[in-house]
């Protein structure tokens, strides 16, 4: 019980705010850092329990934000279908994906990630007749609930909000289930895995099914939020840096960690973006550089994450007392 | 039957032959020492037994039933375990931990996984460190882990690759007693030891290999007075 607390008070604020605050500004940050929380947590089930660290998440994220931007403009069906059906194409590719790359170990198998969303960036851009190629989608806005139009950030804050609780308790299975202490040993030393019995190929491939059906989840969301898919963003290195930073950041392995690492990464960054982004170009890339330098700190000093260092800091702190 | 059964084993890296040919039996009950100098092929042929390399020709039965073309998991849930020479325990977990991982694979509930890992945590003599983590535990200790880890698979036959292997030799009376319980208490266990005097006083029977073949098989005192087995070890100047 003792590790669900923190979570659930997280939780339960981000469920309340929108019955206190009424900053239109405050809210569209809460649904963003839900999203990227739900994304960098998803994340955290192939990088951070499976040890199969992915620089190209980005792919599943884009598969999603397409599928649900696709079949609403194409043939004029649910948002949430379209979710359903992004979740479902992602966690194919995830199974394909998964199995060539099963061998790869290590910085062999964050090329091959890098290289598989750079592929799918390539087909977004170019394939014009099928998804209106580098111009982008516009999501149309259709009101009602089914067709996912909302005015109102408050109800995203709860669709977001749901997202990240389902995102959330996944994680927590892993914690405390035989799947999840298997999947940690691979994470640990796949071969000592596989002399115990561990059947390691499947768990490692099933992370990633899983993995990137969420993460199509949130790229189905994130599409019919913001109004608009350009490919160029949702297949980016830079998207799929994020939510390996925000897991990283938060605590790799930890189930709460991705969203605290969420919450901060996007606070910084929106920061960033209003400081220097009237500038002109030159520094409007400036987050970059804050996301290299974060992840040098966090690696070499935090390894961590935030809520390892919270709870060493926690129990430093009770230790004392309790002699 | 025998219990475990290697027949004409051979396996090849390019252009040397690591293993050529090894056949032996081992009986239930038995306890069977593998000795041979560096490069003799010991570690390979563990290697070859437990699913982690496939042989060029030969096969390996447990019970009658073929495991050669098993991967590794599969190889233990069908009864063999191993340790490794070069130690891998789980870093990051804790003692507790890595022994339940093994436990998971006969058991689905967490729970009961817990209880067997504790019990063999003190089995092995680690109760003190259960909720250490791997990483600080020191050489001997870790091959205690790996043993619990091993035995909480349920084997039918369990493989352990140096027992004493660079463990001061205060500790080696311990796992020598560790390693004899075990096969008194009804274990089959194939082991590899570099150190003699250690495998011929735990061992009914040894398995001499050398440059990848069987140069001898039989009771300990038989094998170490053979002539092939001391022109191996220590040259020919020494055959009497």
């Amino acid at each position: 019980m003792k590790a669900v607390a923190p979570a659930t008070v997280v939780f339960l604020c981000a469920g309340l705010a929108p019955l206190v605050v009424r900053d239109a500004f405050l809210l569209d940050s809460l649904v963003l850092v839900l999203i990227w929380g739900s994304a960098a947590a998803a994340w955290n089930v192939a990088g951070g329990y499976a040890g199969q660290i992915s620089l190209g998440h980005s792919a599943f994220f884009g598969i999603g934000a397409y599928a649900a931007a696709l079949i609403v403009t194409r043939w004029e069906l649910s948002p949430w279908l379209g979710l359903a059906v992004g979740a479902l194409v992602a966690t194919a590719i995830g199974l394909v994906v998964g199995y060539l790359s099963n061998r790869l170990r290590g910085p062999y198998f964050v090329l091959a990630t890098i290289a598989f969303s750079q592929v799918l960036l390539i087909v977004g851009s170019r394939w014009r007749g099928f998804t209106a190629g580098s111009e982008g989608i516009p999501v149309p806005f259709r009101p009602g609930f089914w067709t996912l139009g909302i005015a109102d950030k408050r109800v995203w804050v709860w669709i977001a909000l749901a997202l990240a609780v389902l995102a959330y308790l996944v994680q927590r299975y892993l914690d405390r289930s035989r799947r999840g202490y298997q999947l940690v040993a691979v994470r640990e030393d796949e071969d000592a895995a596989l002399s115990l019995g561990v059947p390691a190929r499947w768990l490692k491939v099933a992370a990633i099914c899983v993995s990137a059906a969420l993460t199509a989840a949130c790229g189905a969301l994130w599409a019919q939020y913001i109004g608009f898919v350009d490919p160029f963003y949702v297949f980016s290195v830079d998207l799929s840096v994020k939510f390996a930073l925000a897991a990283i950041i938060g605590g790799l392995g930890t189930a709460l960690g991705p969203f605290l690492g969420a919450a901060l990464i996007t606070t910084v960054e929106t920061y960033l973006r209003a400081q220097f982004g009237g500038l002109g170009t030159g520094l409007i890339g400036i987050y970059l550089i804050v996301y290299g330098c974060a992840l040098i700190v966090m690696v070499r000093w935090v390894p961590h994450g935030l809520v390892g260092w919270i709870g060493e800091g926690l129990r430093r702190r009770a230790a004392p007392a309790a002699r | 039957m025998s219990l475990l059964s290697v027949s004409g084993v051979s396996k090849r890296f390019g252009g040397i032959v690591a293993n050529r040919g090894i056949s032996f039996d081992v009986e239930p009950g038995e306890l069977v020492g593998i000795i041979g100098p560096n490069g003799a092929g010991k570690s390979t042929l563990f290697e070859v037994i437990t699913g982690f390399y496939r042989p060029d020709e030969g096969e390996v039965r447990l019970d009658g039933a073929r495991l050669t073309g098993l991967s590794p998991d599969v190889v233990c849930r069908r009864g063999i375990a191993r340790t490794f020479q070069k130690l891998r325990p789980f870093q990051g977990l804790t003692v507790l931990d890595n022994v339940m991982v093994g436990a998971l694979t006969r058991t689905t509930d967490v729970r009961h996984a817990r209880e067997r890992a504790r019990e063999l945590v003190g089995k092995v003599g680690l109760a003190e460190k259960a909720e250490a983590h791997a990483r600080t535990l020191s050489t001997g200790q870790r091959k205690r882990l790996e043993l619990a880890r091993g035995l909480a698979t349920e084997p039918r036959v369990l493989l352990l690759d140096e027992v004493t292997g660079g463990v001061d030799q205060r500790t080696i009376p311990e796992l020598v007693r560790l390693v004899r319980s075990l096969h008194a208490g009804g274990l089959t266990l194939l082991v590899i030891e570099h150190n003699m005097r250690v495998i011929t006083a735990v061992a009914q029977r040894i398995v001499a290999l050398h440059l990848g073949e069987v140069i001898a098989d039989g009771p300990p005192d038989q094998v170490t007075r053979d002539r092939r087995v001391v022109e191996a070890y220590l040259g020919l100047a020494y055959v009497p």
